[in-house]
C-alpha cells in the first residue's frame, strides 16, 4: 500500500530518498546482526570481505571490497550482467535485482551487506527448462522495450509490483512503476505488459 | 535496374507486426551490451572531467592517487601518447575536440585525464585523489552570456545557403495580419540508459572495440585514423546498444585513448563512464532561439514566412542542424526568407540528437501557426489545410509523396477536435483547465545507400549480415523480416547478423535512414537469390531439389545500393534522373500531432492525458516497431516541451543537472495514452522499396501541440521550453 515504509516507494518524486532507504536499512539491519564484523576506522575498507549468498538458487561465495556495490559484485564476479548499470546512484532502476524477495537497487546496496541474502536476478527468472516467466512473455507480447536495456530491470520491478499488490489498476501500476526510467519510453507497453502477466502469475 | 526482371513479391503496405526477433535475448538478461563483455584481466578506467568551464590546468598533481594499492597508470596531458586529431565522420558531427594534448580547458567535463587501475573501485577512488590547479577564465555558456560570438552559418559552412523567395520583408510590410514571435529552448542531453562503455583489447597488432555505436563502419574508421593503422586493423563489435538517440553515432575522445592505453599495458583495458560523465562525453541538442514572422491574408492565406534562427555551438567546432528549409517546405508562402546562425560559446560542440534540428524547428513554427490561427479566428486545422503547397514552395520541386493533410484528418477525428470549444480558458473540468492542440511533424528523407549479404541454404534457412545497427529500432526483426517475405519463407527461418564492422557497410543508424538505406541491397541480393533459382523463388518443399540441380548447397549474394545513383546523400532532397533530364524532387515524412493538457486551475499541476499522431512515411515494414517508434518519439516530444533541459548556474558557468534525478525525463506515471496511427503511403521513387525513416518523425511536432494546447486551456502563450510548473502562473 501507499506510504507503507516497509516497501519500496518507487514513486519518482520521493524515489531518491525512497530507494536509498531500502537499500541502507538491510545493511544496517545485517549489520547490526553482526554477521560480518563492522568496519572500524583501523580497518582497511579496501580490504576483502568473503560474502555467501544465494544466487538464482545457487549458493555462492564471493570475495569483495568493501566498496563494491552489489551491482558490480553481480556483474563483475558472479558473471550475471543482466543487471544493468544506467547511473550508479540509484535514479534509474536498470540494476533492480530481488534481495530476499524484494525489489533492491543493487547499485545502493553495498555487496557486503548482501551477505547470507537470496537474490534474484534476471537470469534466475525463467524456470529451469527455459520456459519464460510470464513476465518475461508478456514483455515480449505487449512489445514492452525497444533497446532493452532497461528491461531487466523492468522486469523484475514489475513482478514484485504485482506481487506487492500495486498492479490492480493501471494508475497503481505507473506509480509503482516509476522507478524504472525508459528512456525508449516504452511505459504504455510496460503497464499492458503486467497486466497481462498479473492474472497469470496469480494463477 | 534489375528490380523489374525478377519477380519478387510485393511487400504489404504495411508490414506485419512480427514480435521482436531479439526479445527473447532481451527478456532474459543474455542480449550481451557493451559492458557485458567479459574479458580476461582488464584493467579498469575511470575518466577525469574538467571542473570549470573555461581556463587552464596550472598543475595536476597524481602522487597521492598513483601510491594507492592497485592503481597503474594516470593519463594526463602531461604524459598522454600522441594521437592523430579525430575528424568528422562520414556521418557529420564528431565530438571534435581532442583532449590531453595541452593544459587548456575549453569546456566544462572535458576529459583531462584517465586514471586506470587494477579494479572500479580502485579507479575512482584513485581519481578522487587526483589534485587539480585551474587557472580560470570567464566564460559564456548560454546564448546570451556576455562573450558569446554569433556566425552565420551559411559563411561556415560552404554547402549551406540561407533562404530568399521573393520579398518576404515587402510582404510582411504589407501583410494585414502578421505574427511576428521569438521561441527558445534550453539544451538537451540523449541521455540513453546506456551510458559510454568501452572495452578494447589488442590481439598482436589488432584491435577489438566493444562500444555501442549507431555507426560501426564510422568508429572503425575514425578511431584507426586516430590511432595510425589501417581501418582493416579495427574491429567494433557493437550487437546491443542501449540506446542511442544519436549520442553514438559520433566518434568521442575516449575510444582511441583508451586503445592506446591498452596497447601501452598490454592489456585489456574496460571503461564504463558515469552517468554525470556521459553529459558531456558525447554531442548534445543545443539551446536554440527562433524568430517566426508570417503574412498573412484575412482570409489565412500566407504571404511571407521568415524564420532566422540561433544556434548554441562551441568555439573550436562546427555544426548547425540548421533546418530553415525543413519549415519553410512545410506551407505555401509565396516569399520566403531565412537566415541561420550559430553562437559560439565556451560549451562542448552539439550534434545530432533525435530529430535534431526538426524538433526545435518545428516547435517554433507550429507554435507560431497556432498563433496566425488564434489571431485569424480561424481553426488550426483548417489553417494548414488552406496553406497546403502543390510543390515546394523554396524551388518549385515536386513532393514524390505528402500526406500532411490526411494524417491531420485522421488524427483529429480520432482524438474527437470537431467538437472543442475553440475559445481559450473556457474549458473546465471542475478544478481542471483542459486544452486542446494540435501541430505539424515532419523529417526529411536522407539517403545514403547501403550493402548487405543474404545468404540462403538448401534446408531453406538464410542469414542476412549487415553492418546495421540496433538501437531499440527493432533493425534485426524489420531486416529479416524483409529477407523472409522476399524469400518467401517463415521468419523463423531467417538469422540476422548485426553490429559489427566485419559485417557488409550500410547507412550509419542516425537520421532515420538505415532501414531506408539497408533494404534496398537486401532486396537486390534476395533478387539476386531467386534468379539465380530461375527467377521464381520455389516453395519451401520443392527448395531442396532446386539446390541440387544447380549442385549447390547454399547460395550467397552480396548487393550494394547506391541511392539516387549515390548523387544525394542529403536530407529532403534528391535527383531523379528521367528521360527528359535530372528532376529534384522533395522528400519527406509527414505526420500531424495531437494533444489534451489538464492544468489544475490551482496548483498548476499539468497532465497529459492523451498524445494522439498520425504519421504518413511510406511503406511500413513492421507495423509493431513502428508504432513503438513513433509512440517512443511521441514520448521524447512531450519530454521536450515539459521535462528536458540542461540547467546553468550563471556564476560558476556550469551544468548544474548532470544526473537523472534534476535532468528530468519522463517516468512511467507522466505518461497515459499515447496513440499513433499508421497512415498508408505509397511512394514508388523514395527508394525502391518506397520505405521512408520512421525514428525521428514522432518526436518533431508535439512540443508545439502542448505549448498550443495549454494556450487553449489558460490563454497563456508559452514560447520557452521546458514549459516547467513556475512558468504557468
Ligand atoms: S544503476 Fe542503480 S538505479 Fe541506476
Ligand atoms: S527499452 Fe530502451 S531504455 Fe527501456
Amino acid at each position: 500500500m501507499p506510504g507503507d515504509p516497509n516497501l519500496p516507494n518507487p514513486h519518482r518524486r520521493n524515489f531518491l530518498r525512497g530507494s536509498a532507504g531500502v537499500a541502507i536499512a538491510p545493511f544496517a539491519v545485517r549489520a547490526a546482526r553482526a554477521e560480518i564484523p563492522a568496519l572500524d576506522a583501523s580497518e582497511d575498507a579496501r580490504a576483502l570481505t568473503a560474502v555467501g549468498m544465494t544466487v538464482n538458487g545457487q549458493r555462492r561465495r564471493l570475495s569483495v571490497d568493501a566498496r563494491t556495490s552489489l551491482l558490480d559484485a553481480l556483474r563483475d564476479q558472479a558473471g550475471l550482467t543482466g543487471a544493468k548499470k544506467g547511473c550508479d546512484q540509484g535514479q534509474c532502476g536498470a540494476c533492480t535485482v530481488h534481495v530476499d524477495r524484494r525489489r533492491i537497487l543493487s547499485c545502493l546496496m553495498f555487496a557486503v551487506a548482501s551477505d547470507g541474502a537470496d537474490i534474484t536476478t534476471i537470469e534466475g527468472l525463467a524456470g529451469e527448462d527455459g520456459a519464460l516467466h510470464p513476465m518475461q512473455a508478456s514483455f515480449i507480447d505487449q512489445d514492452a522495450f525497444q533497446c532493452g536495456f532497461c528491461t531487466p530491470g523492468q522486469i523484475l520491478s514489475a513482478v514484485a509490483c504485482v506481487k506487492e499488490g500495486h498492479a490492480e489498476t493501471e494508475a497503481d501500476i505507473r506509480e509503482y512503476m516509476s522507478g524504472n526510467l525508459c528512456r525508449c519510453a516504452a511505459y504504455p507497453n510496460i503497464v499492458a505488459a503486467i497486466r497481462q502477466a498479473k492474472p497469470l502469475m496469480e494463477g | 535496374m534489375s528490380g523489374h526482371e525478377t519477380a519478387l513479391r510485393e511487400l504489404p503496405l504495411i508490414g506485419r507486426g512480427h514480435a521482436r526477433y531479439d526479445g527473447r535475448a532481451k527478456v532474459t538478461g543474455r542480449a550481451q551490451f557493451a559492458a557485458d563483455v567479459v574479458v580476461a584481466d582488464p584493467i579498469h578506467a575511470f575518466l577525469l572531467l574538467s571542473t570549470i568551464p573555461r581556463g587552464r590546468i596550472d598543475r595536476i598533481k597524481t602522487d597521492r592517487a598513483l601510491v594507492l594499492p592497485g592503481v597503474i597508470d594516470i593519463l594526463t596531458h602531461e604524459n598522454a601518447p600522441a594521437l592523430a586529431a579525430p575528424v568528422s565522420q562520414a556521418a557529420g558531427s564528431a565530438t571534435n575536440h581532442q583532449p590531453l594534448i595541452d593544459p587548456d580547458i575549453v569546456f566544462d567535463g572535458q576529459v583531462i585525464g584517465v586514471v586506470l587501475a587494477e579494479n572500479f573501485e580502485t579507479a575512482r577512488e584513485a581519481a578522487a585523489l587526483v589534485d587539480i590547479h585551474y587557472v580560470k577564465q570567464p566564460a559564456a555558456v548560454t546564448l546570451d552570456s556576455p562573450g558569446a560570438v554569433t556566425e552565420r552559418w551559411s559563411e561556415i559552412n560552404q554547402n549551406f545557403e540561407d533562404l530568399e523567395v521573393g520579398d518576404a520583408e515587402k510582404a510582411l510590410a504589407e501583410a494585414p495580419v502578421t505574427i511576428d514571435a521569438t521561441y527558445h529552448m534550453q539544451s538537451q542531453v540523449h541521455n540513453a540508459m546506456e551510458p559510454f562503455p568501452t572495452t578494447v583489447l589488442w590481439d598482436g597488432d589488432d584491435l577489438i572495440v566493444h562500444e555501442p555505436s549507431q555507426y560501426v563502419v564510422g568508429l572503425q574508421r575514425g578511431v584507426a585514423r586516430q590511432l595510425g593503422i589501417d581501418p582493416s586493423r579495427v574491429r567494433i563489435i557493437s550487437p546491443y546498444i542501449g540506446g542511442g538517440f544519436g549520442s553514438k553515432l559520433s566518434l568521442t575522445p575516449r575510444t582511441a585513448i583508451l586503445a592506446a592505453l591498452a596497447r601501452k599495458h598490454r592489456r585489456p583495458v574496460k571503461l564504463v563512464a558515469t552517468r554525470s560523465q556521459g553529459f558531456t562525453l558525447s554531442t548534445y541538442r543545443g539551446e536554440s532561439r527562433h524568430r517566426i514572422r508570417l503574412g498573412a491574408t484575412p482570409d489565412g492565406k500566407l504571404t511571407a514566412f521568415a524564420h532566422e534562427a540561433w544556434e548554441m555551438c562551441s568555439r573550436f567546432g562546427a555544426y548547425a542542424s540548421a533546418s530553415t528549409d525543413l519549415t519553410a517546405d512545410m506551407y505555401a508562402a509565396p516569399s520566403i526568407l531565412t537566415r541561420v546562425n550559430i553562437v559560439r560559446t565556451d560549451r562542448t560542440t552539439p550534434g545530432f540528437m533525435r530529430g535534431p534540428g526538426e524538433m526545435p524547428y518545428m516547435f517554433a513554427l507550429e507554435t507560431a501557426m497556432d498563433e496566425l490561427a488564434y489571431r485569424l479566428e480561424m481553426d488550426p486545422v483548417e489553417l494548414r489545410r488552406l496553406n497546403e503547397p502543390a510543390r515546394s514552395p523554396i524551388d518549385g520541386s515536386r513532393f514524390t509523396s505528402r500526406s500532411l493533410v490526411k494524417c491531420f484528418d485522421e488524427a483529429a477525428e480520432r482524438f474527437g477536435w470537431r467538437n472543442r470549444n475553440p475559445v481559450p480558458g473556457a474549458n473546465r473540468d471542475g478544478d481542471w483547465l483542459v486544452g486542446y492542440g494540435c501541430a505539424a511533424a515532419t523529417f526529411p528523407c536522407f539517403n545514403y545507400g547501403g550493402s548487405a549479404t543474404v545468404t540462403l541454404l538448401r534446408s531453406g534457412r538464410a542469414r542476412v549480415e549487415t553492418a546495421a545497427s540496433e538501437i531499440g529500432t527493432g533493425a534485426y526483426t524489420a531486416l529479416g523480416q524483409v529477407a523472409a517475405e522476399l524469400l518467401d519463407l517463415p521468419i523463423e527461418n531467417v538469422e540476422v547478423l548485426l553490429g559489427d564492422s566485419l559485417l557488409p557497410p550500410t547507412a550509419p543508424a542516425g537520421g532515420s535512414m538505415q532501414t531506408a538505406s539497408t533494404v534496398p541491397a537486401i532486396r537486390l541480393a534476395c533478387e539476386r537469390i531467386v534468379s539465380r533459382l530461375g527467377n521464381r523463388m520455389p516453395a519451401l518443399a520443392d527448395l531442396g531439389a532446386a539446390f541440387d540441380r544447380l549442385g549447390t548447397l547454399s547460395i550467397q549474394e552480396t548487393a550494394q545500393y547506391a541511392a539516387f545513383d549515390g548523387k544525394n546523400a542529403n536530407g529532403g532532397r534528391a535527383v531523379l534522373s528521367t528521360p527528359d533530364g535530372d528532376e529534384p524532387i522533395a522528400i519527406a515524412s509527414y505526420g500531424a500531432q495531437f494533444v489534451e493538457v489538464r492544468i489544475n486551475a490551482r496548483t498548476k499541476e499539468l497532465r497529459v492525458p492523451r498524445l494522439v499522431g498520425a504519421f504518413a512515411a511510406g511503406r511500413i515494414l513492421n507495423e509493431r516497431m513502428a508504432l513503438a517508434q513513433y509512440r517512443g518519439g511521441m514520448v521524447w516530444g512531450l519530454s521536450s516541451a515539459l521535462f528536458e533541459g540542461l540547467a546553468i548556474d550563471p556564476i560558476q558557468s556550469r551544468v548544474t543537472n548532470t544526473n537523472f534525478e534534476e535532468y528530468a525525463i519522463p517516468v512511467n506515471a507522466d505518461v497515459q495514452m499515447v496513440e499513433a496511427i499508421l497512415v498508408p503511403e505509397e511512394d514508388h521513387e523514395v527508394n525502391p522499396l518506397g520505405v521512408k525513416g520512421i525514428g525521428e518523425i514522432g518526436i518533431v511536432g508535439v512540443a508545439a501541440a502542448v505549448s498550443n494546447a495549454i494556450f487553449h486551456a489558460t490563454g497563456k502563450r508559452l514560447r520557452d521550453l521546458p514549459i516547467t510548473l513556475d512558468k504557468l502562473f
